[in-house]
């Protein structure tokens, strides 16, 4: 009998959470496309081997003194000749895996939405959000820069082959 | 089509069935392969290792795109 009332007097002096119904809350759940931790997880794996290219130019800018950044590109590219099918695989590996990768990581971390709101649904509503998952941005980022490098890389040699 | 060949830890995919290590062991025994070719073909030490890993990170981004593809998917709430 004591226990119940000490139960009852517990339970009458519980402190008893503040909910305001007048308060504004998201009125829609905004889903990505994609599961942002498998993206990250995929996207980091396709950025692997540009990222170790890089790297190899990197050194090789390093440990060359007199060479030039795209030169040391040209000359690790040259180096790789027992790796087998580079010729398919490079244009693939160091620019196509990157733009799959902003690609897959974007959907990941936006949401798109299209409505009509207000009175009589008379106005046309478009809403871009971008959820900051910090590994799904850092990933868009160097998957741009590579793109970039890579750009620029083609660029270069197509103008100094057509001199 | 369910496939529950992998299961993903952090960056990582580990087989789980039993067509998941036949990849596993594929992707491994392509590596080794490709590591003995490259080996009977370079001058150098540094040029072996400079295109095994290149070799290597190609097997892991092509297993990693099957198991992504395969991958467990955690069950959702109500199934």
């Amino acid at each position: 009998m004591k226990d119940k009332n000490e139960f009852i007097k517990e339970m009458e002096n519980l402190q008893v959470p503040a909910a305001d119904p007048s308060a504004h809350h998201q009125n829609s759940v905004k889903m990505a496309i994609m599961n942002a931790n498998r993206s990250a997880a995929l996207g980091a794996w396709l950025i692997a081997v540009p990222c170790y290219f890089l790297l190899c130019v990197f050194v090789y800018y390093y440990s060359h003194g007199q060479s030039n950044w795209f030169e040391a590109m040209f000359n690790v590219i040259d180096n790789m000749d027992n790796t087998p099918w580079l010729d398919i695989l490079a244009p693939i590996v160091l620019f196509i895996l990157p733009i799959v990768c902003i690609i897959i990581n974007v959907l990941a971390i936006t949401h798109v939405q299209y409505r009509q709101v207000g009175e009589a649904r008379r106005y046309r509503e478009f809403s871009f959000t971008i959820r900051i998952r910090w590994w799904n941005v850092l990933l868009i980022v160097l998957s741009i820069l590579i793109i970039t490098a890579f750009i620029a890389f083609a660029m270069t040699e197509s103008i100094s082959i057509s001199k | 089509m369910k496939l529950n060949w992998f299961t993903r830890k952090g960056i990582i995919y580990l087989p789980v069935s039993i067509f998941g290590w036949l990849i596993f062991a594929a992707a491994l025994a392509y590596a080794v392969y490709a590591f003995i070719d490259i080996d009977s073909r370079s001058h150098s030490v540094s040029d072996t290792l400079i295109s095994f890993v290149f070799n290597l990170l190609i097997v892991g981004v092509t297993y990693t795109i099957v198991a992504y593809f395969t991958e467990r998917k955690p069950a959702l709430r109500g199934e």
